[in-house]
């Protein structure tokens, strides 16, 4: 690292700018953290209670009482994991098809999976609802990740990362007598494993906030996710802010983790559909 | 390179491992399914507050029928409805439920709820137990609906603290509409933040309490036109929007909106509301509230009138449930002398089936819960049609601009009588 | 899904027979795999059918229902144009046309603002680049249904924090999200503040795409930050800022959580929130009008795709492809 960079403090308005926008983007979340802990006294004391005088553990007893809440955690993750696993496997063997393989009827067969990725996603609700109705999977979870784990975006994306990559190993290796699943299983997926973590964490991502579909498909709360779960406490704890910023806590600690660990793979994976998107 | 062989493995492992956690997370919740013997029925409600004694009932149940199960489900107010049709809808719904006098009909004739009558005969289920005005309001084309579960009174729960502190005698029975605007102009604040009195613009917790108290009718009897054109209709509405536009003792609509008005009468903020007779556990649940709120006999109309509109429940079996055999079975067990007596005991609600009214009234002493139950006999049916839904969320929709002081009451009040007179010859249709 | 996991991978005879019969491409520049044919239908098929029977046949199966009226508890008979003529008329649809609009407007402005932040992170020799990043980034992985909680709280108009705040310079807030007058405001707010983190990213991998020799040469030339900024770092990551507006207008177009938690069906402000996604829940869902609905989401398709047309249209005129 350049040492001119070490000894001196540089740009500090640049700093000044970005700490005063830091608070804003964080002062939420530290609002919400000492709620959590007050009495609803001090939540609506003015002027407002900044540190809890003793904090309140029982907000989050009160949060695991009226909600089965860690049943709820547990149904986020694994509608996050399968709509993760499914999208990011379908959507990289479609995308290789595209990228990489010669076939009859590839760019009308494109232009539809291109069309798809226009259509916005409230357009499927009802029928998919139906769907499911008729499979017999309302209020499963089963129901709140099976028509998420396919994804026209994500083979878009694939594809794009696919045509980067290089021809030559591929070439080599075809020489070599390989076929086409062992090209794609043994050469070509690890070498596009950065798209597909990309893909992966955005996918993470857009499933773990998603409130619609679970509103819609499941009414049981057993089988919702931790966000219709939310929704449901604020039904109940209309305005008890304590509880409410209590179970917000509590379900959005564990994306933030995932983020933290997985911070620069998010990045570069944002980064990276910004791109080619 | 790394980090993303590390990743992979990861990713592997966690792609090896989801079906199976999938397939066994799904086996648990389907496996209740085909055989006769063990049954588990979902039973489902909207008050948290209720599900204690509810759980408690079941337990009960379940020591006479241990085949049965019977699991709970809160859903609240605000999604419960639209949950339960879409589910009863798909044959996936609760087998038993919570209905109210403002949905029964719609359920009852859409095929959502199913008739009992010969469960009923059968059974030898007394139905005179019950209050009379509740099973009446469950019964349709001659045919039952419900079982009724509770009635509602209501009274005015005021904060001793900031009477005694304003120096005035605590609301008794005496008290018509002057007194509450009296009081509530003494007791009002601003340098405090404390209101004297809270109007939220709720109708069943509002103006359902003080249109039947000068006359007024939000609806026909006959149930084929609206009561909100009717001069008195709109006297018993104004009380309330005076509260806010004329005298300025009340938080405005927005502020009811943002925060709770029960919060508001539980953390000092207002110093009376009008209360129901589920409440008084909510606010015991708050220290502050269970110090120093009391609660008094709801103040009557300028002549004296003290009637209201009353909603009571009722258990309903669901049109679709698999097990009609069992839920009748618990939902007679609902409908039991027994499970008043529960209900009656933890103070949450006035049981249907009489002759528990005293046990409710002794259940919390920190409370006069006896005003509740001397309220009853002034019950009138709540208003209801087939679609009641459709022009009750109208109506709640356009009185905002009463509330805001945006156009005058009279004026709203004509324009939801049209809305509503239209909903209502759609009905007919 | 079972079968795609086995890593086995069957013995090549079979397989090249029928891409022989497929390989008529041999003369294409860049020739892909020849034997593809039958391999490219197994790669596909997963996605493919997925996509037919969850995404596309349900899009033509919502607009048959659009003409289409439903029953209380199931049923629906055609009913032609019925659906569309109601919502012509329909003064909720025309205000969630406007406000839609409102909030996709007020997001806009998000783009602008990760813009500079973005570029402030790219200075050269800035330190703490990595905090900064996670900071800002934090609002983008936090749960929506959270997010909008803890806002709903900071908006109250009694005990919210920034009406305290205010108060403090002297300024009486208003009821933020029950006031009619400024609850789209606050929700838009929040949208801003929700996605600068993830336009930040897409920006600073822009900006690292422009060669440093511009920025020297501009430095030569004498140019100040607030000079180079505006002549050599936008006009240069117009590509980006395009994708970003696209992405932006398009999430606005989809609002629903916001105004469903924080604003809700009772309050006064509704019919100044509701957005086209929300009308659509709340008539399809919770009022249980599947038809209407319907309408209501072939009319977001269609705007949707208009919306998307006209930007890349209007790129032409101003996206700078280096």
């Amino acid at each position: 690292m350049a040492e001119s960079a070490k000894r001196r403090f540089r740009h500090p308005i640049a700093h000044l700018v970005l700490c005063i926008g830091a608070i804003f983007m964080v002062g939420p979340f530290l609002w919400q953290l000492s709620t959590s802990l007050q009495t609803f006294g001090e939540s609506v004391s003015v002027p407002p209670t900044f540190v809890p005088t003793s904090p309140q553990w029982s907000n989050l007893s009160t949060v695991f009482g009226a909600l089965p809440f860690g049943r709820e955690l547990l149904n986020t993750t694994v509608m996050t994991i399968a709509r993760t696993v499914g999208q990011v496997l379908f959507s990289a063997l479609a995308g290789f098809a595209f990228a990489r393989m010669q076939f009859r009827g590839r760019g009308v067969l494109f232009a539809i999976f291109l069309s798809v990725t226009m259509v916005p996603y409230q357009v499927f609700l009802l029928p998919q609802y139906q769907i499911m109705q008729k499979l017999g999977l309302l209020n499963t979870l089963v129901a709140l990740f099976l028509p998420g784990m396919f994804s026209a975006f994500g083979t878009f994306l694939m594809r794009q990362f696919f045509r980067q990559l290089p021809m030559e190993i591929e070439e080599a290796a075809r020489i070599d007598g390989a076929n086409i699943f062992q090209i794609f299983s043994r050469i070509m997926l690890p070498m596009a494993a950065p798209g597909m973590i990309a893909l992966g964490v955005l996918v993470v991502i857009w499933s773990w906030n998603d409130l619609l579909w679970p509103l819609v498909v499941n009414s049981d709360p057993r089988q919702m996710p931790v966000s219709a779960g939310l929704a449901s406490l604020q039904g109940q704890y209309t305005t008890n802010f304590p509880v409410l910023m209590a179970g917000s806590l509590v379900a959005s600690l564990p994306v933030i983790v995932v983020f933290v660990v997985f911070q620069r793979q998010l990045m570069s994976g944002i980064a990276f559909s910004g791109v080619k998107g | 390179m790394n980090t993303v062989r590390r990743i992979r493995r990861r990713l592997l492992s966690l792609l090896l491992v989801a079906p199976l956690v999938a397939a066994a997370a799904c086996s648990g919740n389907s496996g209740s399914g085909g055989d006769d013997e063990h049954v588990t029925l979902t039973y489902a409600i909207w008050d948290q507050a209720q599900a204690a004694a509810m759980k408690q009932i079941i337990q009960e149940f379940h020591g006479k029928h241990p085949n049965i199960d019977v699991q709970v489900q809160v859903t609240p107010w605000e999604s419960y409805w639209t949950k339960l049709q879409t589910s009863v809808t798909a044959g996936t719904g609760p087998d038993l439920f919570w209905m109210t006098m403002v949905y029964a009909k719609y359920y009852a004739a859409g095929g959502g709820i199913a008739p009992l009558d010969d469960q009923i005969k059968k059974s030898k289920l007394d139905m005179s137990a019950y209050v009379p005005a509740v099973t009446k309001a469950y019964t349709f084309g001659g045919k039952v609906y419900g079982v009724p579960k509770d009635v509602n009174g209501f009274g005015l729960c005021y904060n001793k603290l900031l009477f005694d502190a304003a120096k005035l005698k605590h609301p008794d029975d005496s008290w018509t509409w002057n007194d509450v605007v009296a009081a509530a102009q003494k007791l009002t604040d601003p340098q405090k933040g404390v209101y004297g009195f809270v109007a939220p613009e709720a109708d069943e917790l509002s103006w359902y309490l003080t249109v039947p108290q000068v006359g007024g009718q939000v609806i026909s009897p006959d149930s084929t036109s609206s009561g909100y054109d009717q001069d008195a209709t709109i006297k018993g509405i104004q009380f309330w929007t005076d509260m806010i536009t004329k005298y300025h003792v009340s938080p405005t609509l927005q502020q009811t909106t943002d925060t709770d008005p029960l919060a508001m009468l539980t953390s000092g903020k207002v110093a009376m509301r009008y209360c129901g007779s589920w409440e008084p556990e909510e606010i015991a649940a708050v220290p502050y509230g269970k110090a120093n709120i009391g609660i008094a006999p709801l103040p009557a109309g300028p002549d004296g009138n003290r009637n209201y509109y009353s909603n009571g429940l009722a258990n309903s079996m669901s049109a679709k449930t698999k097990h009609p055999d069992q839920a009748w079975e618990f939902l007679q067990f609902l409908g039991s002398d027994r499970a008043a007596e529960i209900q009656a005991k933890t103070g949450t609600v006035i049981p249907a089936y009489q002759g528990h009214a005293d046990a409710y009234a002794k259940a919390m002493p920190e409370f006069d819960l006896q005003v509740f139950v001397d309220h009853l006999k002034y019950a009138q049916p709540f208003p209801a049609s087939t679609d009641t839904a459709a022009w009750r969320d109208a109506a709640t929709k356009q009185f905002a601009d009463a509330w805001t002081g945006k156009a005058p009451v009279a004026d709203v009040s004509r324009r939801v009588a049209e809305t509503m007179n239209q909903a209502l010859a759609k009905e007919k249709k | 899904m079972s079968g795609q996991g086995t890593a086995t991978v069957p013995a090549d005879p079979l397989t090249d027979k029928p891409a022989g019969q497929r390989a008529r491409t041999a003369g294409r520049p860049r020739p892909p795999t020849r034997d593809s044919g039958w391999w490219a239908a197994v790669l596909l098929l997963p996605a493919a059918v997925g996509l037919l029977v969850f995404e596309i046949w349900p899009t033509f199966q919502t607009i048959y229902y659009s003409f289409t009226s439903w029953g209380a508890f199931g049923g629906h008979a055609w009913s032609g144009l019925e659906n569309y003529r109601t919502l012509i008329a329909d003064s909720d649809v025309f205000h969630a046309i406007v406000n839609t609009a409102i909030i996709s407007a007020i997001s806009l402005l998000a783009v602008p603002l990760s813009a500079v932040v973005a570029a402030l992170l790219s200075l050269p020799g800035m330190r703490g680049v990595t905090i900064y990043r996670t900071l800002y980034f934090l609002p983008v992985v936090t749960l929506p249904a959270a997010v909008a909680l803890t806002w709903k709280y900071l908006f109250n108009g009694d005990y919210g924090l920034i009406n305290w705040l205010l108060s403090k310079v002297g300024i009486d807030g208003p009821h933020w999200l029950s006031d009619p007058a400024t609850a789209i405001f606050a929700i838009s707010i929040v949208g801003v503040w929700g996605s600068i983190g993830y336009n930040m990213v897409i920006f600073l991998s822009g900006i690292r795409g422009i060669p440093t020799d511009y920025y020297e040469a501009a430095e030569l030339d004498g140019a100040g930050r607030v000079a180079q900024f505006f002549h050599i770092t936008v006009p240069l990551l117009t590509p980006s800022i395009f994708f970003v507006t696209v992405i932006t207008v398009i999430n606005s177009l989809q609002a629903f959580d916001l105004v469903y938690l924080m604003v809700g069906q009772t309050s006064p402000a509704i019919t100044r929130t509701e957005t086209l996604v929300y009308l659509f829940y709340q008539r399809g869902f919770a009022e249980h009008d599947g038809g209407y609905a319907a309408a209501i989401g072939v009319l977001l398709l269609l705007a949707t795709l208009i919306l998307t047309a006209a930007q890349f249209r209007l790129q032409r005129r101003w996206v700078h492809y280096g």
